[in-house]
């Protein structure tokens, strides 16, 4: 059953076709992976799905709800989460901090609860602060915790990154190249990490990734965009071998020298 | 001046930047005005104390480049004698051409005052070169000193400045002091300090800081090894003697350091108001003064019997003030919801304007008193006693302080204030973490606006009286400079900045004339040396919050102390 799906979306920027008549069906506890060229319009269906564009037509289904015409924050609420293709930490604030403002849907504290510190308020902030920490040592950051987001060292970025989605307690996690900027030891290390993070957590993962190595070593489906159209879908081994998907990535004639055809 | 000349005494560029700066200050006026003043009786005034500081600290700088002593003292020596020449060179210029007709402060008592008073020109000359010299050396110098006794010389220099510019205000303190007040004739002559007391001062100021970097080491590291509870209860007597200072403070200090005290309260809690806004929330409001206006309207309106609608007291009136700060503050964010930035800015500077030309308005005239503003407001009483006097109003504003740096201080760490700093660091992905942006900075707005409307409406009772010019930009931009000054986002910081950028130019009546002038110089200081405030904000440490067990390996995690940067 798909736990999230577009329906013939389409999203125009002025007279630019960004996404065109998109229908893209993600399994539940999957790990599905878009790719495409540059500017095929990937990260465009994340905004779309995240509630960042409204797209012009089609429907975002997420459990057979719509979510199109939501507010980012209300989407989040729903259990769709994200995190960015170049960083978007909260750079001043410590790595806690990040967390904690991830779990943020999921307090109550009023204003006055929160200037009395009535029992309620304490009790929510311990709790908040015992998953926060649970969630540092998930995405193995113990002890760095009090460090300020922006001095921490890239990979540790990424990985508070996916720990601050996580905080929102998303049913749906969207990574938007998780493997940028990584070399082969660690993007390896990111591959088994996101392979136990849908096993130990259970959440479905939408993946853009530009590794090939990456998306083929993990993703169960994957969906090819080019020019906003799908051209592409099936197994890391079926799209490997289509022939339309090696000419968006290598142009036209490349497929006489296709690899899988034997 | 060729190149090979500078690289070869790069104190050359120094000394011009040096003359350039002392020029300036000269023609200004600064230097003739701060002349009434004496730091040290009969030995230095503060302007000849403004000029030397100067020179020295851009020697201070040049030298510092230096790989060794003696090129340390040649750029020092140089720095200062081209320093000199070119204030010679101003004195030659002023006494043969009237330059008045251009620089209405270039009078001959001015440049009287640049040649240490002497009669016979060339003698004074002769000495502004000699003091050039003697500056930069010295300044060079002290570039190379090792850390620790140059800090200290430094804080020597600067407390005497400090108590000899104050002087005026300190002397009538301590003489009233009893038992201390020979220790006022022995510190103060009729003007600055006294020879013996300047000298005494200094030598006290040294021990004390001897002291200090003997015993504070290891006074740490004890303090750091007590158990938790013993370090409670260190931190409770400290609390408590912190209280007590507060509260005796007005009786202590007399009439006039009181009333300073007063407006530093005022622009704490307005200075408190701004840093929920652009501190915590990172918007840039530049009609902070509305809210400021607001509250004392309110006050004025409802108790006033000038205007006749209504006869509440300052306590009744007081809720009705907070509300109506809290409803404007509402009332300005929601049309600015989607702004960012510098649209922020200039619309709120806007609103700020209409507020005060309301008031102001004839056509509102009989509702809020025109330019005539309204008078008669009660002052504020509990059980009989009324809130009068400046010491006495210290402890209304001081309880308002209090209140508002509480509310501030519960709320920077929690959810709420989590979601200020996140939309302050990044909007879109704060929405994205499941926070509602309108209502998150409508909050920010209302507290902001509560609390300066709390300081507006103190501000009406004191004063018994409310006019709109009261109300104009410059109070915003003030508070502004405040937070900026202090530390943005940091609680502490404001009540800093407010001491140094409002209490100062209080106790030095010379300084208002140049006050945007030292604003100016201060803020690119500030940006340039600490930009992060005189007090930043500090990280919390949450990793280790409430794990009792892990308050003594504190001194080892990498997170606790280190990540300024």
């Amino acid at each position: 059953m798909a736990i999230i799906a577009t329906q013939n979306l389409t999203k125009q920027f002025g007279g630019l076709v960004a996404i065109d008549n998109l229908s893209i069906e993600v399994r539940e506890n999957s790990i599905h992976s878009i790719i495409g060229p540059n500017g095929a319009g990937k990260t465009t269906v994340f905004n779309c799905i995240t509630g960042f564009y409204r797209p012009e037509a089609g429907d975002i289904l997420l459990e057979d709800r719509s979510l199109v015409g939501f507010l980012p924050d209300q989407i989040v609420q729903r259990g769709v989460a994200r995190t960015y293709q170049n960083i978007r930490l909260f750079q001043n604030l410590t790595a806690m901090e990040n967390i904690l403002v991830g779990l943020h849907g999921h307090l109550k504290a009023g204003f006055v609860g929160i200037v009395m510190r009535s029992p309620a308020t304490r009790r929510e902030e311990k709790e908040a602060h015992a998953e926060a920490l649970r969630l540092l040592k998930f995405v193995n950051l113990t002890g760095k915790g009090d460090l300020l987001a922006k001095n921490l060292p890239y990979g540790d970025q990424r990985r508070l990154e996916i720990a601050r989605a996580l905080a929102t307690r998303p049913k749906v996690l969207c990574l938007d190249e998780p493997a940028a900027g990584m070399n082969p030891k660690e993007s390896q290390d990111l591959m088994d990490f996101i392979r136990h993070l849908r096993d130990a957590v259970g959440i479905t993962i939408l993946l853009i990734e530009h590794q090939m190595r990456v998306v083929m070593g993990i993703s169960e489906m994957v969906t090819v965009l080019d020019y906003g159209r799908k051209i592409a879908e099936g197994t890391p081994a079926e799209v490997q071998c289509n022939a339309q998907v090696i000419e968006a990535y290598l142009g036209r004639g490349s497929a006489t020298a296709q690899p899988c055809a034997a | 001046m060729s190149s090979a000349l500078t690289q070869r005494f790069p104190g050359i560029n120094y000394g011009f930047i040096g003359g350039v700066c002392l020029v300036i200050l000269s023609l200004i006026g600064m230097v003739e005005t701060f002349n009434q003043r004496e730091i040290i009786s009969e030995v230095i005034t503060m302007g000849q104390t403004l000029l030397l500081l100067t020179a020295a600290f851009i020697a201070y700088k040049g030298a510092s480049r230096a790989s060794g002593t003696g090129q340390a003292a040649v750029i020092g020596l140089t720095t200062g004698l081209v320093t000199a020449v070119i204030l010679a060179l101003l004195v030659l210029l002023g006494k043969s051409v009237n330059m008045r007709q251009v620089f209405i402060n270039a009078s001959p008592v001015l440049f009287q005052i640049l040649i240490f008073q002497q009669e016979e020109l060339w003698v004074g000359i002769l000495l502004l070169l000699l003091a050039g010299l003697i500056t930069g050396l010295a300044a060079g110098l002290l570039a190379r000193v090792s850390a620790r006794p140059r800090s200290i010389l430094i804080t020597g220099i600067f407390t005497l400045t400090f108590v000899g510019m104050l002087q005026d205000t300190l002397s009538p303190v301590f003489s009233e002091w009893g038992a201390l007040s020979g220790f006022n004739e022995l510190l103060f002559a009729a003007n600055g300090l006294s020879i013996s007391g300047a000298v005494g001062l200094f030598t006290a100021v040294i021990a004390v800081k001897l002291l200090w970097n003997w015993k504070s080491a290891s006074t740490q590291t004890a303090v750091r090894s007590m158990p938790p509870q013993a370090r409670k209860r260190l931190n409770l007597v400290f609390a408590i003697i912190g209280v007590f200072v507060l509260l005796i403070l007005p009786q202590v200090l007399g009439l006039f350091l009181s009333e300073v005290l007063t407006i530093i309260g005022l622009y704490v809690m307005l200075g408190l108001g701004l840093n929920i806004i652009v501190g915590f929330s990172g918007m840039l409001d530049l009609g902070h003064v509305a809210y400021f206006a607001i509250g004392s309207y309110t006050i004025a309106i409802l108790t006033s019997p000038e205007l006749g609608f209504f006869s509440f007291t300052f306590w009744q009136a007081l809720p009705f003030a907070i509300v109506m700060g809290v409803v404007t503050g509402i009332l300005i964010c929601t049309p600015v919801l989607k702004m960012r930035g510098d649209y922020l800015a200039i619309t709120t500077l806007g609103f700020g304007e209409i507020i005060r030309l309301l008031v102001l308005s004839d056509f509102l005239r009989p509702w809020l008193g025109g330019a005539q503003g309204i008078g008669k407001i009660p002052k504020a009483a509990i059980m009989g006693f009324e809130f009068t006097r400046p010491q006495d109003l210290y402890y209304l504003i001081l309880a308002g302080c209090l209140l508002v740096a509480f509310i501030a201080w519960r709320i920077r760490d929690s959810r709420l204030g989590r979601s200020w700093m996140a939309v302050r660091e990044d909007e879109d992905v704060a929405q994205a973490m499941a926070i509602n942006l309108v209502s998150t900075k409508l909050k920010a707005f209302a507290v902001g606006a509560g609390f300066s409307a709390l300081s507006g409406a103190i501000f009406a009772t004191k004063l018994s009286s409310v006019y709109p010019h009261s109300f104009n930009v410059m109070i915003s931009i003030n508070i502004l400079c405040v937070i900026i000054v202090g530390g943005m986002g940091s609680i502490p910081g404001v009540i800093v900045g407010a001491a140094a950028l409002v209490g100062l130019p209080e106790l030095l009546r010379e300084f208002a004339e140049y006050r945007l002038l030292v604003y100016g110089a201060v803020l690119v200081a500030m940006m340039l040396l600490r930009p992060e405030g005189l007090w930043p904000e500090a990280q919390l440490a949450r990793e280790l919050k409430g794990d009792d067990a892990t308050a003594e390996t504190n001194n080892q995690t990498p997170a606790a102390a280190g990540s300024q940067s």
